[in-house]
């Protein structure tokens, strides 16, 4: 088997294994239009890589697998960019927040304890409702088939309050007329739970479009990989600038996989109902969700961790 | 003239002797007190593109009645670790911070096969146990010996803290002397750096010779030009790393149009 030796990793991988880890997690981002960092990191842990520089090759990574994605997703008329633009800068201000706030948390020293209990909420109520919502949805497909309007008409009081914003803009693309200030204030809520969480956000950004902007899902998903794009160039750049943690042979062969896997997710996408997607990425989510609590709950079998890890 | 001169010269003579008699004695004794020794098939170890770890094949004599244990230790860092506790009475986090001060990153013994505890002595220098001894931990209010032997776990799963019972052969015995041969593995973990691989003479349960090498792994080819870019120039391997990563999304993208078109 091929072997390369990853010289920031201090370790060697099976060249076909990270190439198949990039284009499995790629085909999840061109279907539902989340970044993958919460299942590639775990995994390249696994695989003996450590995890600051697992984090930070698997952001460089996605760099390219967005790229390629946002790409399919703009051939087929699914990124608003006007929205993109201002969920990231949003984000961007938001992670600022983000960092401030764990920083205090940290002095207060119970930091790990929030975090784990945010993620554990976030990803249990965010997937939860998703699988719940969606599962309506099919239902009710089944009887009537209606494509792509599951969510709910935001009720009239909800509405007249939204509208009194002001910088009303038409998104085109999203099919609503609202405040730029909304998208705005959805970022930063996202920026500060993905940096509390140290996570790039997708899975949570994804929920916030579909549920709070009320966006079609295609849009969502291919405005949502616009914007996981540019927050991801910003962290690659300051990872290896200031820690020296972008492993630049993983990124590659996880690049190489990923990017392809992202062409055929977007093919996957394309032939799913919205109802049918989210309720596969609620699945996800809620599996990982397990997965975290079963790690809080079952006593370890080692009783340190190298610093950094999660 | 000339009987004094022979004198002269028959006294030099004598004193050569002496001092060449002297000198082989000398030479016999440091042998009977440092009788093992040691090579090393490959000192210097070179990390390239498709490097996956190795072994490196090591062989010595030491005297017959003696058996041989090979220790392989290095570079000393501190290692910053997070101890797990309980948090709201069920749910386990890393919740303290501990260091171990002076902890070799690697840490492998080789020994014959039959009574591995034998040489697994403090007092021999040799082992867990015996390593514990020369590490400090921070805060010192710590239990050193759980904190160690977890972290030997951890290590001993990465597979770069070993003890490989069995793994010392023995030639044959000629003049009292025998040889002996060890395969030892280099994990692909074990990152660039300088080694000590020591071997040590045990006869009834103490150290009677020991002789080490030093070993050196190096970063060459691909590996040495990207970590010397990383870290010799970082802003700019972090824009190589963003626009490769862009223009292979572009490109695959391209590719797929190409192929794909048809909808």
């Amino acid at each position: 088997m091929l072997h390369m030796y990853l010289p920031i990793a201090g370790n060697s991988v099976n060249v076909f294994l990270i190439f198949g880890l990039g284009g499995f997690v790629g085909l999840l981002s061109g279907i539902f239009g989340v970044g993958g960092g919460f299942l590639m990191t775990p995994l390249l842990m696994m695989f003996g890589i450590p995890p600051t520089v697992a984090a930070a090759s698997d952001s460089n990574q996605i760099v390219g697998a967005s790229t390629s994605g946002t790409l399919a997703h703009m051939r087929l008329g699914n990124v608003d960019i006007p929205m993109g633009v201002m969920l990231l800068i949003g984000g961007v201000g938001g992670g600022a927040i983000g960092v401030q706030i764990i920083k205090i948390l940290k002095a207060m020293g119970n930091a790990d304890f929030l975090i784990a209990i945010t993620y554990v909420i976030m990803l249990g109520g965010v997937g939860g409702y998703m699988f719940w919502e969606s599962l309506q949805g099919l239902k009710k497909s089944k009887n009537a088939p209606a494509e792509e309007s599951s969510a709910p008409e935001p009720n009239d009081g909800k509405k007249s309050l939204v509208q009194k914003l002001p910088l009303q803009y038409k998104f085109a693309k999203s099919g609503c007329e609202i405040s730029m200030l909304l998208p705005l204030g959805f970022g930063i809520l996202v920026g500060i739970l993905a940096a509390i969480m140290g996570v790039g956000g997708g899975f949570i950004m994804v929920p916030v479009m579909v549920y709070l902007l009320r966006m079609p899902m295609h849009v969502v998903v291919g405005t949502s990989l616009f914007q996981i794009l540019f927050t991801c160039v910003n962290v690659t750049i300051l990872q290896s600038y200031s820690n020296h943690t972008v492993d630049f042979v993983l990124a590659v062969l996880l690049l190489l996989g990923s990017t392809i896997g992202a062409q055929v997710g977007t093919a996957v996408s394309k032939r799913l109902n919205a109802d049918q997607l989210k309720i596969m990425l609620a699945s996800l989510v809620l599996l990982v969700c397990a997965k975290m609590m079963a790690g809080l709950l079952m006593t370890p079998t080692i009783m340190v961790a190298l610093k950094g890890g999660h | 003239m000339s009987k004094g001169k022979n004198t002269m010269n028959r006294l030099g003579y004598g004193f050569l002797m002496i001092v060449a008699a002297s000198l082989a004695w000398l030479g016999t004794s440091w042998a009977a007190d440092n009788p093992l020794s040691l090579e090393l098939a490959n000192a210097k170890i070179q990390i390239s593109t498709f490097y996956d770890g190795t072994t490196l094949d090591v062989t010595g004599t030491l005297p017959a009645e003696a058996d041989a244990v090979i220790q392989v230790s290095g570079p000393k860092k501190d290692v910053h670790l997070k101890q797990k506790g309980k948090v709201a009475g069920f749910l386990w986090m890393n919740k303290y911070d501990v260091s171990l001060e002076n902890t070799p990153a690697v840490y492998m013994v080789y020994t014959p096969t039959g009574a591995t505890e034998k040489f697994l002595n403090p007092e021999l220098g040799v082992g867990y146990k015996a390593l514990v001894n020369g590490i400090a931990i921070e805060p010192e209010s710590a239990d050193k010996e759980f904190i160690f032997g977890e972290y030997v776990k951890l290590m001993e799963e990465a597979g770069v803290y070993a003890v490989n019972e069995g793994t010392i052969k023995y030639g044959a015995v000629s003049n009292g002397v025998k040889s002996f041969s060890a395969t030892l593995t280099i994990p692909s973990l074990m990152s660039a750096g300088d080694y000590t691989v020591e071997a040590l003479a045990v006869d009834n349960g103490t150290v009677t010779g020991r002789n080490s090498k030093k070993l050196t792994l190096e970063l060459v080819g691909l590996p040495a030009s990207i970590s010397n870019l990383a870290y010799g120039k970082p802003l700019l391997f972090g824009i190589m790393a963003v626009v490769i990563a862009i223009a292979t999304g572009l490109i695959i993208g391209v590719i797929f149009k190409g192929g794909g078109g048809a909808h």
